[in-house]
């Protein structure tokens, strides 16, 4: 078994991550904002695939950790007056706390009924945010109006951190394609039952892997709601983030590491380019762009490397 | 002493008594047949055995000790583990990766050994040759065998084989029969469910017969296949 041979997806992936170290000094602030969001959404989109990719589990619901994560950071900021990396770390233990306590019922579900579950959970996390602060008499969402953060230290703080944690995501996904767990994941995702049936305890791994993906979303939604400096509860608890991370795995490639990255990318700068092109109509031409990519790319932009690979192979005598 | 011993095992689903207070004993590197008709309760008593059910009444013990109640993957690390009747697979891993996540958690060994065992296990059902195939390309016999190899890997002691023969031709099952001796002389006790009575004849040591959930006759094949009793629920006049 390899554990310290690098293949050269991986050589390529260290190379790029170099430059992304040192792209600050070469670029103007919009380009540094715009890269912030494309490590955000790949954090995002590569902690949903953790789970869906490798273990076969649908979730619905990961913008739970996202909202919990940034409400937790923003309370221990403003109640406790952390300091905001302090604060970013214990929110991921709170929302560790919860997925743990959450992912033990839910994660028993199968199939569609887990989507499904989730899907309700998040929908049911919004609206106890929404009226948390009535209910308990302790501030901490601010209801319908929201919180407000300290104006934030500055943009690279933002940009190396959610280049910290779109790299992290990517190399627990590559660490997956390897290891003991990841295989165990694998056979889940491919047919629980015989999983079980080889020795495999699909219900302590999956609750494992939906625990990591949750802390990893908890900091990212913490980072994100310091760096916009508001939140709110419809916001950061909205189904929309979830479809927007769903549709980036399955454009960049499910069950891929670099297929969540590579879908964050294009569908950001689509989103940025043909928005400032086309303002009122831009969303159609994403609609086409996914569903092209869908209908000619079943295994999305991850797989097109390899399709082509075998196109040419194929052709070879 | 026996390996596993079943008592007054009973499964019912509503009103339907699927199995019917059945005692049994599977000795050390004992080859024990199980026959009926369908719908006798065979499949439901490896279910129970492996704990992919929970028995309504009675219990299973291995090596002494009482197991109903523990999840599949916990009474497979035990040491118990089945095959499906329609035999399954991790249809999009290789071939050799199916046989290695047995490994790596039925036997619970590392990576490297689990890799190496995988490979000899592969070798020993005959589908070395296949190791870096997708496993859903694989044909009927070879799903068979590849099941087989995945049992093998997780380091059970007690294998329950369901209908490991069925759509085999006369060539294959022959085999099959050999390999399966082959398993016992590995130091495995097997239980086996089979519908092809030369190949329980050949293989069995002894033979239990189920029908409508209870067991109706045990002993040598060929005494049992004589019993009238037997003959009367499965096996049919013409075949005397």
């Amino acid at each position: 078994m390899r554990f310290l041979s690098l293949g050269p997806g991986e050589v390529a992936a260290l190379l790029l991550l170099l430059l992304l170290l040192l792209f600050p000094a070469a670029a103007g602030a919009y380009q540094i904002r715009l890269a912030t969001v494309i490590f955000m959404w790949a954090a995002l989109a590569g902690s949903w695939n953790l789970l869906a990719g490798y273990a076969g589990a649908v979730d619905l619901g990961p913008v739970v950790y996202y909202g919990v994560g940034a409400f937790a950071t923003a309370a221990l900021m403003l109640r406790a007056h952390l300091p905001f990396l302090v604060s970013l770390v214990l929110a991921g233990g709170v929302a560790m706390v919860i997925a743990y306590a959450v992912g033990t019922p839910t994660l028993r579900l199968r199939g569609a009924y887990f989507a499904i579950g989730t899907l309700a959970l998040a929908e049911s996390a919004k609206q106890l945010a929404l009226a948390w602060d009535r209910l308990t008499g302790i501030p901490l969402t601010g209801g319908s109006a929201g919180v407000s953060l300290p104006l934030s230290a500055g943009y690279l703080l933002f940009y190396y951190v959610m280049l910290a944690l779109a790299s992290l995501v990517t190399a627990a996904a590559l660490w997956l394609g390897r290891s003991k767990f990841g295989y165990g994941l694998r056979a889940i995702g491919e047919n629980d039952r015989l999983a079980e049936a080889s020795g495999v305890n699909i219900h302590r791994l999956k609750r494992r892997v939906y625990v990591g993906s949750a802390l990893l979303i908890a900091w990212t939604g913490g980072t994100a709601g310091y760096w916009l400096s508001y939140i709110n509860a419809s916001d950061f608890f909205g189904a929309g983030l979830t479809f927007q991370m769903v549709v980036m795995v399955l454009l960049g490639g499910l069950g891929t590491p670099f297929g969540p990255p590579l879908g964050a990318l294009f569908l950001t700068l689509a989103a940025e380019i043909l928005g400032t092109r086309f303002v009122y109509h831009y969303l159609i031409a994403i609609g086409v762009l996914i569903v092209a990519v869908s209908l000619f790319m079943p295994a999305g932009l991850a797989g097109v490397g390899r399709l082509l690979r075998s196109r040419r192979a194929g052709v070879q005598p | 002493m026996s390996i596993l011993e079943v008592r007054a095992l009973t499964k019912s689903f509503g009103s339907l008594v699927a199995l019917d207070r059945v005692d049994l004993k599977l000795a050390e590197g004992e080859i024990l047949g199980i026959i009926g008709p369908n719908g006798a309760g065979k499949s439901t008593l490896f279910n129970l055995i492996a704990g992919l059910e929970r028995p309504s009444a009675g219990a299973v013990y291995y090596r002494g000790a009482a197991i109903s109640g523990l999840t599949t993957d916990a009474v497979c690390r035990l040491g118990i583990t089945k095959t499906f009747q329609i035999p399954q697979l991790f249809p999009r891993m290789s071939v050799l990766e199916n046989v290695f996540v047995a490994g790596l958690y039925g036997k619970g060994v590392s990576l490297g050994p689990a890799r190496y065992q995988a490979e000899t296990w592969l070798e020993f059902v005959g589908l070395a040759d296949k190791a870096a195939a997708a496993a859903e390309t694989l044909s009927l016999p070879e799903r068979r065998r590849l099941d087989l190899a995945r049992v093998l890997a997780t380091d059970a002691r007690v294998l329950l084989l369901d209908e490991n023969m069925a759509g085999l031709n006369q060539r294959e099952v022959a085999a099959s029969v050999a390999l399966l001796r082959q398993v016992r002389d590995r130091g495995r006790s097997l239980m086996v469910i089979e519908h092809i009575m030369r190949a329980i004849a050949d293989l069995a040591d002894r033979v239990l017969v189920l029908n409508y959930g209870e067991k109706i006759a045990e002993g040598r094949p060929r005494d049992v296949m004589r019993d009238p009793a037997v003959i009367k629920a499965y096996l049919g006049e013409a075949y005397t």
